[in-house]
């Protein structure tokens, strides 16, 4: 019986060791290659650089000289200025509208309350795919034309359900009592909900904020389809970076957003501890 | 007349029920607290206490009648400008803010400068026992010091009058017990009325300057806590509060007689028709086969140990249950009746009470 409970010990430990490796290896790998020189083939390691890093923020360096290399960090940080112009832009209408719309299904009860709750969680139900294409169809018979403000909007429609489901999530963990005990106190409902209901909702929506930022600045299908030709975003631009060749400054890009994604949602996890 | 600090006039409140039926919560109710007056609201739950209490502080909207507070109509204001603070059931503290940003929260809205603020702040706190602890949060205390804070929050705005929604239910037995006392003496210090709601009746008797039993959204009886005991003016009232025997019968001078046959004397000349003898188990006593005092005579089923009495539960011959209870002192009697699962319990005629019948 010793024998049969070391035994399944140790298969749940190495099986615990292999689901780690298989998650954590390939990224592991990219952060590896991230440093690698060899300027054409960027599976072979043929010794330790950091130019490629110097490259992406757009640094003179030996590899750009190389003949070998095709130029194309001004596009890159144009992309990448074109994401973060959009991810800004979408998390803030994002959070303000999805914010307001949990707080008022949460507080009024009226008229459609129920179904505007289910209205809300359907953008993220219905694939990417459908959606951009609904999207383009929808820009393009009204006339508008695609580009920047087309993706902002088009974004906006799904991350209003997200940023409306994390701020709903807080709400209901939220005690109703506490605004009795405010009113009683003596605050009116503005100072209330100034005082007592936004400050425990803040946690939710920096949370939801956080979470619109990733998934904007992550988003390729719906993106695609509304993005028109003359705008490329940071996704846009990896994806066609693979089917003109691979290139080993992605190997950088991928790192540096890792290393930025990470840093965000450590400072959401540290906010949301701070808060309990 | 006495100084009136509320005054319910006609109050009237009825709730809608899922299964759409109407509850009555409050039934005309008509009250009068007075000036520094600790009045408690006992009933058990559904009776209507709590409405009552929030239709005082304003979050329930009455649906009939008026309130007023200190001579004023509040039957129209909202709860935010009504000089009324409550403790809440479970506290209510707010979890973002320090012990002493929750206790001058009412101070920080109503506008005072930051450095009387802290200065009354630290005065309430001192006033419940918890000086010095204005930067803890709420998380880091112990329930009753949590029960301290929302007292302390409540109590520093000066409000007429403060009430207290069953605060002491999620406190353990001593610690309730001595808050009780300690909230007795709060009110004397602050000199400003009590409105205290529980349904734990002798949290109730403990504490009050006068008694208020509610059940079906009515004031069953509104008295001091020893009339309350000694002249319930109901069944509902004898049994709700204390434990009771209750025997219904026809009336005479000085004897009840009931349907099953026993006779109880009482100490009422001249009555006369339906009426319910209330004896309190405390006032049996053991007597001798031979004494001569009125008495029931009953066949022991279980004698219980409770510490400084002993419960005896028992059935008259008719198989009419009776409970008493013996002093612990009592003990060699008690031994005695053990033997014989027999006895006769004696009562003083004068101290059983009339209650009148009540239609069924």
């Amino acid at each position: 019986m010793k024998i049969f409970a070391t035994l399944a010990r140790g298969s749940l430990i190495a099986y615990t060791a292999l689901f780690f490796a298989f998650i954590y290896i390939p990224l592991a790998l990219i952060a590896v290659y991230s440093f690698n020189a060899n300027p054409v083939n960027m599976m072979t390691w043929t010794g330790f650089t950091t130019e490629w890093y110097a490259q992406v923020l757009g640094f003179k360096t030996k590899i750009s000289e190389n003949a070998l290399y095709l130029e194309s960090t001004s596009q890159l940080v144009e992309a990448l200025w074109n994401s973060l112009i959009i991810a800004t832009s979408t998390t803030a209408i994002a959070t303000v509208l999805g914010s307001a719309m949990a707080i008022a299904l949460y507080r009024f009860d009226f008229f459609g309350r129920r179904f505007y709750r289910t209205v809300m969680f359907m953008p993220m139900l219905m694939p990417d795919i459908v959606l951009g294409i609904a999207l383009l169809i929808f820009f393009v018979n009204s006339g508008i034309n695609l580009g920047l403000k087309t993706i902002i909007i088009g974004q906006c429609t799904f991350l209003i359900s997200y940023v409306f489901i994390v701020v709903t999530a807080r709400l209901a963990g939220m005690d109703r009592t506490l605004e009795n005990a405010s009113a009683d106190l003596g605050a009116n409902e503005w100072t209330t909900f100034r005082k007592v209901v936004f400050p425990q909702l803040l946690p939710g929506i920096v949370g939801g904020a956080l979470l619109a930022f990733i998934i904007s600045m992550d988003d390729l299908v719906i993106t695609y389809f509304i993005a028109g030709v003359d705008v490329t975003t940071l996704p846009m631009f990896i994806f066609a970076m693979l089917r003109r060749g691979i290139k080993p400054e992605i190997n950088a890009i991928a790192v540096m957003m890792l290393t930025f994604s990470f840093l965000i949602a450590s400072l959401g996890l540290y906010l949301r501890s701070r808060q309990k | 007349m006495r100084d009136s600090i509320v005054r319910l006039d006609k109050a009237a409140k009825a709730f809608a029920t899922p299964e759409g039926q109407t509850v009555t919560a409050l039934d005309a109710i008509d009250l009068d607290v007075s000036r520094n007056e600790f009045l408690t609201l006992l009933g058990p739950s559904g009776c209507g206490k709590t409405t009552l209490l929030q239709a005082i502080s304003g979050f329930v909207q009455l649906d009939g009648g008026r309130i007023l507070i200190d001579g004023e109509d509040m039957t129209d204001r909202p709860p935010y400008r009504r000089p009324v603070n409550t403790v809440f059931q479970n506290y209510a503290l707010f979890p973002h803010m320090t012990v002493g940003e929750n206790t001058g929260y009412a101070l920080e809205v109503a506008g005072v400068v930051k450095a009387e603020r802290t200065k009354r702040v630290g005065d309430a706190l001192r006033m419940v026992g918890l000086e010095g602890m204005e930067g803890r949060k709420p998380r880091q205390l112990s329930g009753g010091q949590q029960q301290r804070v929302a007292l302390a929050r409540a109590i520093i705005a000066r409000p007429k009058l403060l009430l207290l929604d069953e605060p002491l239910s999620a406190l353990d037995k001593n610690l309730r017990q001595s808050m009780q006392i300690e909230l007795k003496t709060l009110q004397h210090e602050l000199g400003i009325s009590f409105i205290f709601v529980t349904h734990d009746q002798q949290e109730a008797l403990t504490m009050s300057d006068r008694v208020a039993v509610l059940s079906g959204g009515r004031i069953q009886q509104l008295d001091t806590p020893r009339a309350i005991y000694d002249q319930p003016k109901n069944s509902f009232v004898a049994t709700f509060v204390g434990a009771s025997n209750l025997f219904e019968g026809e009336a005479g001078s000085g004897q009840l007689v009931t349907r099953d046959g026993l006779s109880i004397s009482h100490g009422r000349q001249g009555a006369t028709g339906a009426a319910t003898a209330l004896i309190r188990p405390e006032q049996f006593f053991i007597a001798q086969a031979d004494d001569s005092t009125p008495s029931l005579d009953v066949d022991l089923e279980q004698i219980v140990f409770v510490g400084s009495t002993f419960e005896l539960f028992g059935r008259t011959a008719t198989g009419r249950r009776v409970i008493a209870e013996i002093p612990a002192m009592r003990r060699s009697l008690v031994g005695e009746i053990e033997q014989t699962r027999r006895a006769r319990l004696a009562y003083d005629p004068a101290a059983v009470h009339l209650l009148p019948a009540e239609a069924a």
